[in-house]
């Protein structure tokens, strides 16, 4: 018998999710070919099988969480390979056939024909059958090792309120550890209007479908929306955020991209304006290079970058993600709005892969096509800018003492207080808006 | 009281040197608090000098003299005279022990910071403690206290304890010679404990229990493999029987005992040993003076940290309700000596475990499958049998086995239990098993060393998961 056990598919990963399970008990299947597909915090994987064999036992839904290491099926392997069943091979392919991070774990482990676990439950099935059952099930004790329980007591969380993800229902140490986590998350998640689309968007659905109404909705927070909200409390309380908006007049701008159109459509691209603020933004960070920049905390170093690397933040089902264009200064703007569309498909459709969504060096986040005035959004740590563009519309405004009507957007520039400072952020709005408003310019400066 | 004499200042005193006392005492010296255990006797308390390592040498000694029996058919020969038990020379070989274990106590306080004084503690107020010692009497001016003065044996007045016929726990371990015939009441743990090992040392013993069974706090199945050897003894079991009277006649001591069954009986004994209960030691502290109550039954009630309704003084042990053991005073001791240090302690949801030193030993942690069941668990008890343990049947101890009660939802373990051989030393896996939330499949997944008892646990657990090697298993 071969136990196949979640692999490690990403970076440190600790879960992941099953999307899909491609194969069902009894079925056989080759060596190599896809049994499952999972989730993890960012990219989805489809998983093959170690052996040619039968599956003899799947031990998990669709939908469960599964941590790293837990045993998912077990394949009987064919006499012609029953050589192996000594071993435990785990393989897996990222689904966008990258060579990176394709792990195999090869372990001789004579252990693996022992018992396997006659029965195992999800941590999801587990509480839920905790919460359906009667009162008497209140008195039960919660079940940690004396370790967490002691964590939970310096952290002054009640171990009873920490819903447990463990097997069975166990509460572990990451549990306590995040139970702290989430409680922290609802004040400054309110602080970034990035981050708040995202999660309305996410309550909402989950709440809908309730038809009875209770006065509160609790679910866990898993996967992307869990990771984000790591990010996100770290990058807050790590950097001291400063914001400052300005607006552009984009009359200018808005005329070149309506000329522009036709030609985009020949070629089958969708042109937004966000090619031209990369372009602009790539200029501006050349001459103003704490932008582009990061701050190494160990060892008190700033490091400049020089490759430009646009981290465009997305809107998904699960929330936001950040997949990252490389070296936008050496892409036309054509080939920039069709990496931006491509890679929004992507991320909606959870395909990105890990190289696509990691290496940034500065962020733009375009809420504006759903609306919204000003921002304050959270940098992408350890990046040490982020750049919010928001509605263009039509606005009045004064031009040499006249009110007129012109196209406005207003632009949020959240900066690292620690490398730079507001004098030079206005510098580096200013030389935006004066690029973006004098579209020629940006032919001007073409390398 | 002088008035204006100078009190000693002192972060925190302990008033008891027990294994409470003496383990929270050590641990505030750790932690960098001064600190001062009052202790009015002897350091170790009742566990060292008067309970459990007493009585676990002599019940130790009784079962390696009727062992001797059993030596031939291993073949082992012996002289032609009979072997004798001579309890005084015990006696001896016993206060080393208790003597060796108080020096060491002693060298770890004063290795710890923690200055010991001897005397009678008295409460003055709620920060301030009088000590008479002696001739002398001292006071300390405290920031928080420790009570951790423990229990005594309780014998009601109807039975009048002289120490010579009418004994306590603590009398019968003072005894230099084997009494004849003994009767024990209260077939409680210590009654049953030291009543079989006055048996196996030749004493024909009536145990006199008021209940139904005895050793009444645990289920009838753990306990029938005690009953057996009862028997075997020549133990007799009076139970749902109690002493209406006792007079002692001519160096005998009468008892009259009732029962539905039997109705009202005389019998003679030469001595009677009383182990109906424990009461805590509260009386003469002068709680009152330090605004701490006490419940009607003399118990001092504490939050899972240990304090009292005066949050700077702390109650730990057998002065606080609950069972009265040692470990549960130690685990007590030190979370009161974290908390008083500002550590985020608390003994509320440890397990306790119990360990019955009767032949067989009887121990276990967690729930009864009864107790599972009330508490809304779907639960399972599967036992294995020492008989079907090769280390058990080659040291010739094969009664007894080992239980695991399971939730069957998802087969965490929520109870384990065993009776015979080294129980007491077989539970601490158990103790380990339900504290770290684990699984049959955990205990049945690990290697146990072949051959030793410490294998029947896997068997228990892999018979619960429905594949023990060792058994049929039930389908």
């Amino acid at each position: 018998m071969v136990e196949f056990k979640l692999p490690d598919v990403g970076e440190g990963m600790h879960e992941g999710e099953i999307l899909q399970m491609l194969v069902k008990v009894g079925e056989n299947v080759k060596q190599d070919q896809p049994i499952l597909e999972v989730q993890t915090d960012k990219v989805n994987a489809e998983l093959t099988s170690p052996v040619t064999g039968i599956i003899k036992q799947i031990f998990f839904f669709e939908g469960d969480t599964v941590e790293v290491g837990t045993t998912l099926l077990v394949i009987d392997p064919d006499s012609i390979t029953g050589s192996e069943s000594g071993k435990q091979v785990n393989q897996t392919k990222s689904t966008d056939n990258s060579k990176e991070s394709v792990s195999n774990h090869v372990r001789n482990d004579s252990a693996s024909n022992r018992i396997v676990p006659s029965k195992m439950e999800s941590s999801e099935q587990a509480s839920i059958t905790n919460q359906s059952h009667s009162a008497a099930r209140k008195s039960r004790r919660v079940m940690a090792t004396p370790y967490v329980r002691q964590l939970a007591r310096e952290m002054q969380i009640d171990i009873e309120q920490v819903k447990g993800t463990g097997p069975a229902g166990r509460v572990t140490e990451e549990d306590v550890r995040n139970y702290g986590k989430d409680e922290a998350l609802v004040s400054i998640s309110q602080v970034s209007a990035t981050e708040e689309i995202g999660k309305i968007r996410t309550t909402s659905q989950k709440a809908t479908p309730s038809i009875k109404q209770e006065r509160e909705t609790r679910y866990h927070l898993k996967g992307i929306r869990k990771k984000i909200a790591e990010h996100m409390v770290k990058s807050v309380s790590i950097i001291p955020h400063v914001t400052s908006v300005d607006e552009i007049e984009m009359d200018k701008l808005v005329e070149v991209r309506e000329n522009l159109k036709p030609f985009a459509q020949k070629r089958g691209i969708k042109l937004t304006y966000l090619p031209f603020v990369i372009k602009a933004l790539v200029i501006t960070l050349k001459e103003f290079p704490t932008f582009n920049a990061s701050i190494d905390d160990e060892t008190n170093e700033v490091v400049l970058k020089n490759y430009y690397n646009m981290g465009i933040a997305t809107d998904t089902p699960n929330g936001l993600i950040v997949p990252v264009i490389r070296d936008a200064d050496q892409k036309s703007m054509f080939q920039l709005a069709e990496e931006i569309s491509s890679f929004a498909q992507l991320a909606r459709d959870g395909k990105l892969s890990l190289d696509q969504i990691t290496g940034g060096t500065f962020t733009v986040s375009n809420v504006g096509p759903i609306g919204g005035l000003q921002a304050t959004p959270i940098i992408n740590h350890p990046e040490v800018a982020i750049i919010s563009l928001h509605k263009v519309e039509k606005r009045m405004v004064v031009r040499e003492d006249q009110a007129v009507i012109r196209q406005m957007m207003n632009i949020s520039l959240s900066f690292d207080h620690r490398l730079i400072d507001g004098v030079t952020a206005v510098k580096f709005t200013n030389r935006i808006k004066e690029l973006l408003e004098n579209p020629n310019l940006l032919l001007a400066e073409m390398v | 009281m002088v008035v204006g004499e100078v009190a000693v200042e002192t972060d925190v005193v302990v008033i008891g040197g027990g294994p409470g006392g003496y383990a929270a005492a050590i641990r505030l010296g750790q932690l960098g608090k001064s600190v001062v255990l009052v202790e009015k006797e002897q350091l170790g308390g009742v566990c060292l000098n008067r309970g459990c390592i007493p009585s676990k040498s002599l019940i130790h000694a009784a079962s390696e003299f009727s062992r001797i029996a059993g030596l031939s058919k291993m073949g082992i020969r012996l002289p032609e005279e009979k072997a004798t038990f001579e309890m005084i020379e015990w006696q001896e070989w016993k206060n080393s022990v208790v003597s060796q274990l108080n020096k060491g106590v002693g060298q770890l306080c004063e290795e710890n910071g923690v200055t010991v004084v001897y005397g009678t503690a008295n409460f003055l107020s709620a920060d301030r403690l009088g000590v008479e010692t002696g001739n002398d009497f001292e006071t300390f001016k405290f920031q928080q206290a420790i009570i951790a003065t423990g229990a005594r044996p309780f014998v009601p007045t109807i039975l009048q304890r002289d120490g010579i016929h009418i004994l306590d726990s603590t009398d019968i371990l003072q005894l230099e010679e084997i009494p004849q015939n003994l009767a024990i009441i209260g077939g409680g743990y210590i009654g049953m404990e030291l009543g079989m090992a006055f048996a196996k040392l030749g004493t024909a013993v009536t145990v006199i229990e008021a209940t139904g069974q005895i050793l009444p706090q645990l289920p009838t199945h753990l306990v029938r493999e005690v009953n057996k050897n009862n028997k075997k003894l020549g133990i007799m079991v009076k139970t749902s029987t109690k002493v209406e009277s006792a007079v002692i006649k001519e160096g005998q001591v009468e008892l009259r005992v009732t029962s539905e069954k039997a109705g009202s009986e005389n019998h003679s004994f030469n001595k009677v040993l009383v182990t109906i209960g424990r009461i805590p030691n509260t009386e003469e502290l002068g709680l009152e003076q330090a605004g701490v109550k006490v419940d009607d039954r003399g118990y001092i009630h504490v939050d899972s940290a240990g304090r009292t309704e005066q949050s700077h003084i702390f109650a730990i042990g057998d002065v606080t309700p609950g069972p009265a053991m040692a470990h549960r005073a130690t685990k007590q001791g030190i979370v009161a000596a974290e908390v008083i240090a500002g550590l985020s302690s608390s003994a509320a949801d440890a397990l306790v475990p119990f360990v019955i030193f009767t032949e067989p030993q009887i121990a276990g942690v967690g729930l009864t499958r009864d107790e599972a069941k009330e508490q809304g668990y779907n639960a399972s008890a599967t036992s294995f049998p020492y008989r079907a343990n090769g280390r058990a049947l080659a040291t010739d101890e094969a009664e007894g086995f080992a239980e695991i009660i399971m939730d069957v939802d998802n087969n965490t373990l929520l109870g384990m239990f065993v009776v015979g051989a080294d129980a007491s030393n077989l539970i601490g896996e158990g103790v380990f098993a339900l504290e770290m939330a684990a699984r049959a499949e955990d205990l049945a997944l690990i290697m146990h060393p072949h051959p030793t008892l410490s294998e029947i646990w896997q068997e228990a657990a892999e018979g619960a998961l429905g594949h023990a090697i060792h058994m049929m298993n039930k389908k």
